[in-house]
């Protein structure tokens, strides 16, 4: 199996059936004398901008410092939680309990609902 | 919903939401300086467009995936990221152009110069999204949208001669004015093939949750609508050519388009001028404004959707009001509205290959479309067109700004 083209970049799903963002990194596990496996997805702009440019990835991060929520770190989720590989990356997790609406949720306390109708 | 009600509302859209700022400005203007002449590329924009629909509606019915899903998770982030900063880019200029055009036809009512109006219309945009019910306000544009059917009344009652635009339905040489033809030329096509509008329709069918038993609605959608909603800017270009290019009057400033149905319909062409301007680019506003929103939050996998309240979708939400507000306050700088729409146009034109090429590695990828990959003739025809039309712009472009 081609990991890059079944797995990154891929929708993920949560439990209830929430999109969570995309697969922007995957964690390999090297084993001695058996082949490396996949430990865990990760979802975060941090990695996806990394793999745009790593100094594109180190300019995001000191605007992070400054600005946006606090709990924002790279969610990883383990392999034994990923149920289906489809259309979408369907994982037992529920995305409400994880950092992956930390910025969702930021920008909805910090901007939308200060305007009027939010 | 029944299958021929969809057909009925695609074809509504396809006619009611062709026309808008882009397509009016450069068949108008296109007419106005060449007659009949560049009839052949608003023909050779609509096979293109009508393909591409076609297309995105095909991927989303048989993959489940829009547009942006699809590429991001084909392509990786790294390439994503070309056709999403160009559709982007694109997509604000022609939303910025929408938002002049509503301007424009309230300052033709209301003798208000048009860049008092852009912050009301930016407003009014925004809240009808931010009030989520956009199908509803979508339906409505389009309805609506048929009132610049009255350029085909229009042209009739001009007597306009099929033989005159039959016989300009393929490319020839310009006679004079060489740079500009060519700069016509590729606005036309670029008016024409609008990203917004194959990526909206791709947003669209998912929503309608398509599958492949929908492939026959959309291929008649994709061309009897685009198919028609062509034929009424070819109407634009048939009555500018009768009422200014037969005078030799030429467009230079916007205050003359109203002319174009005054003069064959009088009172009432004037009014259905700026009813057609008014409504055909704000509905075109909502849908790009919206388009450019899903775009970013499908290639981010964040949540979207047109009737979902703001807060329960944030991010989504912020996007299309930050381009709302930039859009609403370029134009309100009192940026010439007509010469950015065609100035948009022509750079729709030089993004094509960025923007279709994509769609076409997809649209060939079994992986996506099992047995319903492309079949030669449509990866040919778009190739073509976008691949010529960027190289006619790359060279167009540059002449246009030295001769301006």
């Amino acid at each position: 199996m081609n990991l890059g083209q079944a797995l990154l970049d891929q929708q993920v799903v949560d439990r209830s059936g929430e999109l969570m963002g995309k697969v922007d990194g995957i964690v390999l596990e090297l084993r001695e004398g058996k082949p490396p496996r996949v430990a865990r997805l990760v979802i975060g702009g941090g990695t996806a901008a990394h793999r745009l440019h790593p100094r594109f990835a180190s300019w995001l991060l000191r605007w992070r410092r400054r600005w946006g929520p606090t709990n924002d770190r790279p969610l990883e989720v383990p392999w034994s939680k990923v149920r289906k590989i489809g259309i979408d990356v369907k994982v037992d997790v529920d995305a409400a309990q994880t950092p992956a609406f930390a910025w969702e949720h930021w920008v909805r306390d910090h901007i939308i609902t200060r305007i009027p109708g939010g | 919903m029944s299958k021929l009600l969809e057909i009925a509302l695609g074809l509504v859209t396809g006619i009611g939401g062709f026309l808008e700022a882009g397509s009016m400005a450069t068949s108008a203007q296109a007419g106005a300086k060449f007659g009949f002449q560049l009839v052949w590329a608003i023909v050779l924009g609509t096979i293109c467009i009508a393909f591409l629909v076609e297309m995105a509606g095909r991927l989303a019915a048989v993959s489940k995936h829009t547009l942006p899903d699809a590429m991001r998770e084909r392509f990786g982030i790294r390439f994503f990221t070309v056709p999403l900063v160009a559709v982007v880019l694109v997509s604000f200029l022609v939303l910025a152009s929408e938002i002049g055009g509503v301007s424009l036809a309230l300052q033709f009512v209301s003798g208000v110069p048009f860049r008092w109006w852009a912050p009301a219309v930016a407003i009014a945009v925004w809240l009808l999204l931010w009030a989520h019910n956009f199908s509803v306000v979508e339906k409505g544009a389009s309805i609506l949208g048929l009132v610049t059917l009255v350029f085909v009344v229009a042209a009739l009652k001009l007597h306009v001669s099929m033989t005159d635009i039959g016989s300009h339905a393929l490319p020839s040489l310009p006679r004079h004015d060489a740079a500009q033809y060519w700069f016509m030329a590729v606005s036309i096509i670029g008016a024409s093939v609008s990203p917004y509008l194959f990526y909206f329709y791709s947003a669209g069918a998912i929503e309608d949750h398509w599958d492949e038993s929908y492939l026959g609605v959309n291929r008649v959608i994709a061309g009897l609508g685009m198919g028609f909603g062509g034929s009424v800017a070819v109407a634009v270009l048939a009555v500018a050519a009768i009422v200014f290019h037969a005078r030799g009057i030429q467009i230079e400033r916007y205050d003359q388009l109203p002319l174009m149905l005054a003069d064959p319909l009088g009172r009432w062409g004037f009014i259905l001028f700026v009813a057609s301007l008014g409504i055909a680019c704000f509905g075109a506003a909502l849908e790009i404004a919206l388009q450019i929103a899903y775009l970013v939050a499908q290639g981010f996998g964040w949540k979207w959707g047109e009737n979902i309240k703001p807060r329960h979708a944030a991010r989504f939400s912020l996007m299309y009001t930050v381009v709302i507000v930039l859009a609403g306050l370029l134009i309100f700088t009192g940026i010439d509205p007509l010469k950015l729409t065609i100035f948009s146009m022509a750079l729709t034109a030089l993004s094509l290959p960025v923007t279709v090429v994509p769609l076409l590695i997809l649209m060939n990828d079994r992986e996506y479309l099992g047995d319903n990959t492309n079949h030669w003739v449509a990866n040919t025809a778009v190739l073509f067109v976008s691949v010529l039309a960027c190289i006619v712009a790359l060279v167009a472009i540059p002449l246009q700004i030295l001769g301006s």
